[in-house]
């Protein structure tokens, strides 16, 4: 199988779609270099990430398909699912074919799985838009950390700059050491490897009160932990301050 | 009291009002403002009970003159007592907010003193938080039925959502437990919000900064299995408050026996069955195009336990079906059993590209234990037991439902159903 690997950037994934146009060896599959594992029978082509490259393609995402495909293929590619930039260069092809009816192909292997990965990126963003909880440290900083399967902080980002926006804070992902930070005009994203800073005296006052809240809200009589559970996945319990 | 002793009392007071809902308003922030809402509501978390959280639920104050005979609240139940100042629930909520504990704030309160001093103190704690507190976030007020219309009038411009709770679905009811609530002090509220919303809209079309009122419209919450109300009159009701008030939501509560009375039923367990079925049927009435009188009728005046409304339905009209995947209108597609909203948009769309096969719904996530006896694909039938309403009825409810809040919820995705402004995941969907 011919395998192109990238350097794991999305800069460097357009490139390898640039680079599957022009190179006559086809990719059976593409995948992130962290995912690459080498073998005896697979050919590695080693992709080289190039700016002017990759801007092609992404001009060509949004001008020949949509607006919307080129959304889907970033929070698609965001998943870090391993499969995903094989299963992205699959719709990327049928869409430079058919252009914007691309989405419509319901019956499509690809298209479906698109939708399937793209789909849980926006249900994980959507529930951490809601589970995330933020501790005021030093400085008047709200920090918040989590930890979430796909890489979504980025497309959290201007739903807490809008909401928040009169407090300075920062989204820490601490399973891929990086954060947004918001400085009450601007947010950046950057790599930041920084252990949990300790909270003060009004900050437990508020989680004692949250934690109180919590217990006292819930009806016994109809006490559902499975149901719980399925909305509220055990894995994203430990930055829960309820249920700390 | 420490605010920790009277938060405990006043969460305590306010959790048997299950509307948590923060959805359908879409305020914007202010510029050094703190918080918005967002469209579809966002929950923050789920209690022990498997309910949404979305917003802090308090009572002002559980100090009530009335002595309605199901509420915990009632005055002559020797219970802890309190009262939040409006500056300590500001405070409160901003701070939970700040830390993304909620959307917002659901306010509501017993009876201190009279009516319209009630309605006062919500209204100026409301109006404390959005004028001082520059709080843009979620806000549901309860309107206290008594108060007067321009105070009632002047909270709906500065909240988001304004509920009067019925709780007793008919007059009997009311009459044996609570007493000293009028059927009409309840309705008038609801109509003067509702002609409200009507006027500012207009305005609004007119003038853009004209004030909102209300902009995610009222609800109301009915018990279930309080008092002796079959199912049809409680649909019934819901349906006229739909068609008369334009509601946003009736809420269905399951009677939690928390008191003893003898005008109460004594039961063990909330019937939680029954609400669900009525949600599921509220759901029908809501999206569906369904009218009460198709779901139930004098003869048949509750649910079936073990199937659900659609299907019910569904099994009582057979000359109906089955109908035709490939060809079938939006319409058409909503009233088979099994197939939503979500599922019926997608053989829409899928079936311009090319003809649906029976695998190909499969593909695209029609779920078919259902829909596969209520349809035909290219014109062929695929059930097991042939187009049999005896046998068909027997393979639907061959199974007991499991407790229905854990199995037939199901996920609605806030991308796929434009049509549907409520909390995902949240268990009082109901949705078929
Ligand atoms: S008026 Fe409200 S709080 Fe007071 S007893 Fe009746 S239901 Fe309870």
């Amino acid at each position: 199988m011919v395998i192109y690997v990238f350097d794991g950037s999305f800069e460097g994934f357009l490139t390898a779609i640039y680079e599957s146009y022009y190179n006559k060896e086809k990719p059976d599959k593409i995948v992130a270099m962290d995912d690459y594992v080498e073998n005896l029978i697979d050919r590695p082509i080693f992709i080289e990430t190039d700016e002017i490259k990759s801007d092609k393609v992404y001009a060509g995402i949004k001008n020949k398909i949509s607006t919307n495909a080129l959304k889907k293929v970033y929070h698609v590619f965001l998943s870090e699912v391993m499969e995903a930039p094989t299963v992205i260069y699959h719709y990327l092809r049928l869409g430079f074919k058919i252009g914007n009816k691309v989405d419509l192909n319901l019956m499509d292997d690809w298209v479906l799985r698109m939708d399937k990965i793209n789909q849980q990126v926006a249900s994980e963003k959507h529930r951490m838009l809601g589970l995330l909880r933020f501790q005021l440290v030093e400085n008047d900083l709200y920090y918040a950390p989590l930890a979430p399967d796909h890489n979504i902080i980025a497309l959290m980002a201007n739903h807490f700059a809008q909401r928040m926006s009169d407090q300075k804070w920062m989204i820490h992902d601490t399973k891929r050491c990086i954060a947004v930070v918001y400085d009450l005009k601007e947010w950046i994203i950057t790599p930041i490897d920084l252990p949990a800073p300790p909270v003060g005296k009004e900050e437990y006052l508020y989680q004692q009160l949250w934690k109180e809240y919590y217990q006292s809200i819930a009806i016994k009589e109809r006490r559902n932990p499975r149901l719980q559970k399925r909305c509220m996945p055990v894995r994203y319990w430990s930055f829960l301050t309820e249920k700390k | 009291m420490d605010i920790l002793d009277k938060l405990k009392i006043l969460a305590d007071a306010a959790k048997y009002d299950v509307s948590c809902s923060s959805s359908g308003s879409e305020r914007k922030n202010k510029a050094g403002g703190i918080g918005n809402a967002a469209v579809s509501g966002i929950c923050h978390s789920w209690s022990d009970d498997g309910r949404c959280i979305s917003l802090l639920k308090i009572l002002m104050t559980n100090y009530c003159v009335y002595d309605c005979a199901y509420c915990v609240n009632r005055v002559s139940n020797s219970i802890p007592r309190a009262a939040f100042t409006p500056k300590e629930i500001a405070e409160l909520t901003i701070n939970f907010y700040r830390r993304n504990y909620i959307e917002g704030l659901f306010l509501s309160a017993a009876i201190m003193k009279n009516p319209n001093h009630t309605m006062e103190l919500l209204l100026k704690t409301v109006t404390l938080l959005r004028e001082n507190y520059n709080f843009n976030g979620y806000i549901h007020v309860k309107a206290i039925p008594g108060a007067d219309g321009r105070l009632i009038e002047a909270t709906g411009e500065v909240v988001d959502r304004m509920s009067v709770n019925i709780e007793l679905p008919s007059d009997e009811g009311l009459k044996l437990l609570a007493p000293e609530k009028k059927k009409e002090a309840l309705i008038k509220p609801m109509g003067l919000i509702d002609r409200q919303i009507i006027q500012r809209k207009e305005e609004r079309r007119i003038f853009r900064n004209a004030p909102s009122f209300v902009p995610a419209g009222q609800s109301t919450q009915l018990i279930v299995g309080a008092t002796q109300d079959h199912d049809y009159r409680i649909l019934k009701l819901s349906e006229g408050l739909y068609n008369r008030f334009h509601l946003k939501r009736v809420y269905y509560s399951a009677y939690v026996p928390i008191v003893n009375h003898p005008n109460l039923p004594s039961i063990t367990n909330p019937p939680t069955l029954r609400e669900h079925r009525l949600y599921q049927a509220d759901w029908l009435l809501r999206f569906y195009g369904f009218d009460a009188d198709e779901l139930l009728d004098e003869a048949q005046p509750n649910f079936d336990q073990l199937l659900d409304p659609k299907c019910d339905w569904a099994l009582r009209n057979m000359k109906l079906f089955p109908v035709e995947v490939n060809k079938a209108e939006y319409e058409t597609l909503l009233r088979v059993p099994g197939i939503g909203v979500k599922s019926a948009l997608r053989i829409i769309t899928a079936r311009k590209m090319a003809p649906i096969t029976y695998d190909g719904l499969k593909k695209i996530g029609v779920v078919l234990k259902r829909a596969k006896y209520f349809i035909t694909c290219q014109g062929k039938y695929y059930s097991d037991v042939g187009f049999r309403e005896k046998l068909i009825r027997l393979s639907l409810t061959e199974k007991p439902l499991k407790e229905p809040t854990e199995t037939n919820e199901i996920q609605l995705s806030f991308l796929t159903m434009p049509a549907i402004r409520e909390n995902v995941n949240s268990i009082i969907t109901g949705e078929l």
